[in-house]
């Protein structure tokens, strides 16, 4: 029995395994490797290009090549703003296995890169291999890093690949802070932030290039060959309407004018060409240095110093942005009566004035409740328009307004462009501030009719002002005349716009005339500019608030143009809270602009006119006299227009004062030397301050000196302001003392 | 299943080998016939009828009495294996400034596979009935390598080192378990029905070895122990319904343990498992790095690879893709049409393995055959589920193809066994 079962147990054991077995292997190869090759099948089929996607992404290493920045040219091809080679340090300091290496790194890179130990020594510290130590720098400190990693080669294997210098660029501006506002200046990484560098970014930055390389994990080599390589395309270059001799003319005299009149707010100049539009030079004065335009004035630093230490960061901000505003395009004001031209011409224009309408003027005027003073309180009285203008007479200029209507008057605002940005391509301009809703009141017809009430930028009233100069077209102001690439070839260059005719052609030459005679004038404090006919007008405006308690703060501005009869460049001159002797535009910005205006269009070549006058005030190159006989000598600097004091008993003319090539006026004296014991006698200055053009004239030929004769010497009551050489100064017979006059009627508008 | 036609091949060859045997014991009788002892199986009445004779077959005779296809098989596969090993592991070993050598893996790899052929070949000789006696004693072998590998002070307790070769404790365990239940199972095979020769032991074996193997941990390593536990138990005969109601319980538990939220929290703790590609945190991104980087190399391969050598996450990227992750680099080189070939040759061996197995003519041969034969399936299987991100990672090398002295060499010792086996397999009644 017992034997039975066993016996077919047995049997049925064998069947069993035979069938277990079956089930076994059905598991195993049909639904273990089954299920395998699906799971296969989905990640290397299904899902494969995505995941191959992530293996190169992180096998492949995508380095960038920056791209050399454009240049960017003043009118004349200076160089403005430039980027020049330096590099970045890398370092990989999970190479950097032992301690020992960690401290020499850190000792000699903190070194050789003026960099604190102990913040290298941390970042050798990492496990990675890309550390960056230091950005930007130049080709001596590149020298060293090379040298020491030579160094560290040698001192420890498999150093090669712990630090890498990167080719990078840096900006750099050769003029420093010349037409800081305009230029701008780019950030760490090359991108532009202010002016022309941030505006024309895209066309500047060019494209960066790639380097793709495959690299195993540890950002080393690695056999698989794979390289791309996209070339980085260097940035476009820029060629500005800008043009560095008149920019750094403008920027002499503006930096002047803040010091002579202690000036709170900065100041603006803006040159432009009236027939292109083309700007050649516009000054936010003081400008900042491009190379550093992080660092503040000593002043603005000093007055963050002695503020809470809260308020110290915000205020840092707000300095930097005030040092970076051009105010040029970016500050709106009260254009006060310079904008008086405008009101003259839309009423000539209108044909609600000529030569001989008479304008009455009782020191104040009342509309309604408001009473608007004269600047002149005891009254202009009866006055013709010319007068009205010459006077800058606010209660005549009520009446004018009121000639042309509101109506007209925001028809005229709207065409001299006022009412819209100009479109200047620099970033950050300003859109003006008219009354509300467009409506104008009567007390606000009256204030706007001299230019108070209603706020616009400078560069908008230049834009008005060329109007009225180049026969009444109102064309678009642009600073960027030429974009051309790497290879030369100009991508874009800018033409002028016209946008409309604002006034008739014959109203705009009357204005001029008008313009021009109001200088003529009005002297040196109205713009006159000896040898040219320059036509312009001064302004006082009030502003909105003021900055020291007590006074009022104002704006001191003159804008002017020349030739009148054939303009060619206008000039805003624009001083915002001039706080010295006197807050006048006529006294404050009217002088500048006679200053910058006299060197810039001779600059300019334009033949200088001068009246019978001035005639002999106007210099006259001295001719080469050494070497001849004193009898030839004599007859040559008579012929030139020189009279001629003989020194010495020699028979030769040995050397002379002045110099060949420098200028003395007309009729000035050329000292001639014969021998050199005459040589060592000396005269001394003497003060020529104060007196009138012939009283200067006798005392330079008394001391047997030499005077240029600089500034408005035409009008009677002109007055010498400054001498070259200080009084009581040692200088030998015959040198130029350059005398500068001034004087004139002076407006208080 | 049966074996088919091969068997009437086999059945052909091995009456002319007899023959041919025969023909020379009767003209040299220069070794004596060795005695065969009969296998510890009590039960088994004395076979008389059916004795059986052993042949005796010398190493450079090839094909006599051992199965000539699983040793090709195993040979191609072993190849194969450390081919693709080489390849996974010369840009490791080229950039650790530890070893600076591009054939640091393979010079070792060839030294251990020439110990293991050698060993193999000489264990095909072995009878391996010899082994009855040595079962319980492997399994004690077994305990206190797992005890002794939690002594060895390191944050992972897996490895053990004697000279200069890494032990791997589960090795050791894999191969014990199936020795025996292989021998339980054939002294106890018509007891295995009830629960207390099957499930018990079942459960004490596993239940104390998974333990060990928690502490390590060694999560996949519990998973090819459970495995292996069940497989051997099955085809001992273990009832049906026990199984069932385990792997209800196994349902159950998985389910209680997603619903509960427990699972996912497991998952994170067994080093990111599964989430290789979502990872949220960095942390969870260094801990999934391998096996996502195995993902990358995987799905790089696409259906034809990058071609041998090719394979660029093995710079650096997968870290030892020499280990358990060689095949993510066999896929990226020989793409999914290569790795199902490597796949096939794996089952041939399998099926072979087993197959051969069954024709054994003794139940401990059976079983023990077909044990080792679906441990490398399972293992096969396993491995690449690791590599996959369906199990998580932790350590389940692949047969032939990882490199590792010890193992390599336990796995050609195994391999050995089958041959053994199949030498009484071929061996026709008399």
């Amino acid at each position: 029995m017992a034997k039975k079962r066993k016996k077919r147990s047995e049997k049925g054991v064998l069947q069993l395994l035979r069938f277990r077995t079956t089930i076994l292997i059905l598991l195993i190869l049909v639904l273990g490797f089954g299920a395998v090759s699906v799971r296969l099948c989905y990640l290397q089929l299904v899902n494969g290009p995505y995941l191959q996607e992530k293996a190169v992404e992180q096998q492949l290493v995508d380095t960038t090549v920056n791209s050399k920045r454009g240049t960017i040219y003043d009118a004349k091809g200076k160089i403005l703003a430039q980027s020049a080679s330096v590099w970045k340090v890398v370092l990989a300091p999970a190479y950097l296995e032992k301690d020992e290496q960690r401290k020499y790194v850190a000792k000699n890179l903190s070194k050789i890169l003026d960099l604190s130990y102990d913040d290298v020594y941390a970042k050798t510290k990492k496990k990675t291999y890309y550390v960056v130590i230091k950005r930007k720098i130049e080709s001596d400190e590149r020298e060293q890093i090379l040298k020491f990693v030579d160094k560290l080669t040698d001192k420890y294997a498999k150093m090669s690949n712990v630090i890498t210098l990167f080719d990078d660029y840096r900006r750099y501006y050769p003029y420093e802070d010349l037409a800081s506002s305009v230029i701008g200046f780019t950030g760490s990484d090359d991108q532009g932030l202010e002016g022309i560098e941030f505006q024309y970014d895209k066309y500047l930055t060019g494209t960066p290039g790639r380097v793709i390389t495959a690299r195993n994990a540890n950002q080393t080599d690695m056999p698989f060959e794979y390289e791309q390589n996209v070339e980085a395309k260097d940035g476009n270059s820029i060629t500005l309407t800008i043009d560095e001799t008149i920019q750094s003319i403008a920027e002499k005299y503006m930096k002047k004018g803040l010091v002579d009149n202690a000036v709170v707010k900065r100041g603006v100049c803006i040159i432009m060409d009236v027939n292109t539009g083309g700007i050649l030079a516009m000054v936010t004065a003081d400008g900042y240095d491009l190379n550093n335009p992080y660092d503040l004035s000593q002043a603005d630093l000093d007055a963050i110093k002695a503020l809470p230490e809260k308020q110290r960061a915000q205020a840092e901000s707000n300095a930097l942005s005030a040092m970076w505003r051009n105010k040029a395009i970016a500050d709106t004001y009260y254009p006060g009566s310079v904008f008086k031209m405008c009101t003259a011409s839309m009423a000539l224009n209108e044909g609600k004035v000529n030569d001989n309408s008479s304008f009455y003027c009782g020191g104040s005027v009342t509309i309604y409740d408001h009473t608007i003073h004269c600047h002149y309180t005891g009254g202009h009285g009866s006055q013709n328009f010319f007068q009205a203008i010459a006077n800058s007479c606010n209660p005549a200029f009520i009446q004018i307004g009121n000639l042309v209507g509101a109506e007209k008057f925001k028809k005229y605002y709207q065409a001299f462009g006022f009412s819209e940005p100009t479109g200047i391509d620099l970033p950050g301009e300003s859109d003006d501030l008219f009354f509300a809703n467009n409506r104008m009141s009567e007390t606000d017809l009256a204030i706007s009719s001299f230019g108070q009430g209603f706020s616009i930028t400078p560069i908008q009233m230049l834009t008005a002002c060329a109007s009225i100069a180049n026969g009444g077209k109102v064309v678009q102001p642009y600073i960027v005349q030429t974009i051309t690439d790497v290879d030369g070839n100009v991508i874009k260059n800018t033409e002028t716009t016209y946008k409309r005719q604002v006034i008739s052609k014959e109203t705009a030459e009357k204005m001029c005339g008008y313009l021009e005679r109001n200088t003529t004038q009005g002297g040196r404090n109205n713009g006159y500019v000896a040898g040219y006919r320059v036509g312009g007008k001064t302004g006082t405006s009030e502003k909105i608030g003021n900055s020291r308690p007590g006074f009022k703060d104002y704006i001191a501005s003159f804008c002017g143009f020349a030739p009148a009869d054939d303009a060619r460049v206008a000039c805003l001159v624009f001083f915002d809270t001039p706080t010295g002797a006197s807050y006048y535009g006529s006294q404050v910005s009217a002088p500048v602009f006679v200053d910058i205006m006299s060197e810039v269009l001779p600059y300019l070549e334009i033949q200088a006119e001068y009246s019978e006058s001035e005639k002999k005030y106007v210099d006259t190159v001295a001719g080469s006299y050494v070497g001849l006989s004193v009898k030839k000598a004599q007859a040559a600097a008579k012929s030139d227009g020189f009279t001629t004091t003989v020194k010495g008993e020699g028979s030769k003319v040995i050397s002379q004062i002045p110099s060949a090539a420098s200028k003395i006026p007309t009729g000035g004296n050329v000292v001639l030397y014969t021998d050199k014991e005459s040589k060592k006698n000396k005269v001394t200055v003497p003060n020529f301050v104060g007196y009138s053009v012939s009283t200067v004239n006798s005392l330079a030929s008394d001391y047997g000196l030499n005077v240029s004769f600089t500034g408005v010497t035409s009008s009677a009551n002109s007055v010498s302001t400054s001498q070259s050489i200080a009084e009581g100064s040692e200088v030998k017979p015959g040198t130029v003392v350059s005398v500068k006059f001034g004087g004139g009627t002076v407006v208080h508008d | 299943m049966a074996p088919f036609v091969e068997v009437m091949h086999k059945a052909d060859v091995n009456k002319l080998y007899d023959e041919k045997l025969n023909r020379k014991r009767d003209s040299s009788r220069r070794r004596p016939e060795r005695k065969r002892r009969q296998p510890e199986q009590p039960e088994q009445p004395a076979p008389k009828a059916r004795k059986r004779r052993r042949v005796k077959a010398r190493l450079f005779e090839r094909g006599m009495g051992l199965d000539l296809p699983f040793l090709l098989l195993v040979l191609v596969l072993l190849v194969i294996g450390m081919i693709m090993m080489f390849s996974a592991s010369y840009p490791t070993a080229y950039y650790s400034s530890r070893i600076n050598d591009s054939y640091y893996y393979i010079r070792r790899q060839a030294i251990y596979a020439a110990i293991g052929v050698a060993a193999m070949l000489g264990i095909s000789f072995f009878n391996y009935n010899k082994l009855h006696k040595l079962a319980p004693i492997m399994l004690a072998v077994s305990y206190i390598a797992l005890v002794a590998v939690l002594l060895v002070p390191s944050k992972i307790h897996r490895w053990f080192e004697i000279g200069p070769i890494n032990i791997q404790a589960s090795e050791i365990t894999k191969f014990a378990i199936i020795l025996f239940f292989a021998h339980w199972g054939s002294l106890y095979y018509d007891k295995m029905q009830s629960a207390k020769y099957s499930v018990l032991p079942g459960i004490l074996i596993f239940g104390s070895t998974a333990a060990l193997l928690l502490l390590e941990p060694h999560y996949s390593g519990i998973v090819i122990i459970a495995i292996l536990t069940v497989v051997m138990l099955y085809i001992s005969g273990m009832r049906t319904f026990y199984l069932a109601v385990g792997g209800i319980l196994l349902v159950f538990a998985v389910l209680g343990a997603w619903a509960t939220g427990l699972l996912t929290y497991a998952m994170t703790r067994m080093d990111g498992w599964g989430q290789a590609l979502i990872y949220t945190t960095d942390e969870m991104w260094q801990t999934t790095w391998q096996t996502r980087n195995s993902l990358y190399a995987i799905g790089s391969g696409g259906l034809f690879g990058l071609g041998l050598g090719q394979s660029r996450q093995k710079y650096l990227y997968l870290p030892e893709p020499q280990n358990d992750f060689v095949f993510a680099v066999v896929c990226e080189e020989l793409g999914f049409v290569g790795a199902l070939i490597i796949l096939l040759i794996f089952a041939l061996l399998v099926w072979r393995g087993i197959t051969l197995s069954l024709r054994s003519k003794d139940r401990f041969g059976k079983l023990l055959g077909i044990g080792l034969s679906s441990q490398i399936g399972i293992q096969v299987v396993l491995n690449i589920l690791v590599i996959t991100d369906w199990l998580p990672n932790t350590g389940i090398s692949l047969p032939f193809f990882s490199f590792g002295g010890s193992s390599l060499i336990m796995l050609l010792a195994q391999m050995g066994l089958i041959l053994s086996i199949s030498r009484t397999a071929n061996i026709e009644k008399q």
